[in-house]
């Protein structure tokens, strides 16, 4: 009983000083949240934030999905080198 | 922590292009769902390289190096340098510390309800701090956050949420790189190559200096 309350004591502990890391990495999560802008930075909760979270990564993921379907459309039928030349000429100069 | 992205354009772009030209030189008949994964597939190398050595980065590449379909196109792509990297990127370790976390969740959340419970029956108010009963909260949604991004299984509390912030500055970038990619083939498809004006891709490259 007594290993348990001191167990809990200690991981507060612990939840106290990392707390304002805590905070700190969560602000950050909110600004780069599309939402971000709509919203002032002291009313959103750290699970609300989280939450954003998820379902910004998921809609990303999505994007990357569909854009590599684009992707793959257009090699299957345009010549890649051609577009390929153009693109490195005018990305990588 | 400052990390700018300023590398990652390039080295991105590289190792995109890369993987374009071998998704496309493959074996000619091949249906567009193999192409597309295996230009997403370079995608996530490529992001996962633009990088460099964090614990999401190593997670992504393992997962991407153990399926079946994906080693042909990641031996065009990686050359000789495959043997290599695919020996270091194969941990089993990674799969033996989950379970052993795994167990280490029940047992916390098990005490926790007993906890709870023994409070109730005393009459008295929950004796649980509320310090815990946030991070329980957390928890839940961070169960979900830790398997959207790869690796996140291992982590908790602040190292989870940077390597969480690390992934979705990462895929952000990735994101836009491949937006722009795609506009660069449009312009250039329907019109004459020399018109791809150089300071609009460049433009949007610069939005990528994401620093922490």
């Amino acid at each position: 009983m007594s290993s348990r309350r001191s167990r809990s004591r200690r991981s507060s502990n612990s939840s106290r000083i990392t707390e304002e890391q805590i905070v700190e990495l969560v602000s950050k999560l909110q600004d780069l949240l599309p939402e971000a802008r709509s919203r002032s930075s002291e009313r959103v909760s750290a699970s609300r934030v989280l939450q954003d979270t998820c379902n910004y990564i998921r809609d990303l993921q999505q994007e990357v999905d569909d854009l590599s379907e684009r992707l793959a459309d257009m090699l299957a039928t345009t010549d890649m080198t051609s577009a390929q030349a153009a693109i490195i000429r005018s990305l990588l100069m | 922590m400052h990390v700018t992205k300023e590398f990652k354009k390039k080295t991105f772009l590289k190792q995109f292009l890369l993987g374009l030209h071998v998704s496309n030189s493959i074996s000619n008949p091949i249906s567009i769902e193999q192409r597309k994964n295996s230009i997403k597939l370079s995608a996530d190398l490529a992001m996962a390289f633009a990088r460099g050595r964090t614990h999401w980065t190593h997670a992504l590449i393992t997962k991407l190096g153990q399926k079946e379909e994906n080693k042909s196109t990641l031996k065009g792509i990686l050359g000789r340098r495959y043997q290599i990297l695919m020996a270091r990127y194969s941990c089993p370790l990674l799969y033996q510390k989950v379970q052993r976390r795994k167990k280490g969740v029940r047992s916390y959340r098990f005490s926790y309800n007993a906890q709870k419970r023994r409070s109730a029956l005393k009459g008295s108010c929950v004796r649980v701090s509320p310090s815990v009963v946030a991070r329980n909260l957390e928890n839940r949604r961070s169960k979900v956050l830790k398997r959207l991004v790869p690796g996140g299984e291992l982590l908790k509390g602040s190292s989870l949420l940077s390597e969480v912030l690390d992934y979705v500055i990462s895929l952000k970038a990735q994101v836009d790189m491949m937006k722009s990619l795609w506009r660069a083939t449009q312009v250039s498809s329907s019109s004459n190559v020399e018109l791809i004006p150089k300071c609009s891709i460049a433009k949007e490259g610069s939005f990528l200096h994401y620093s922490k």
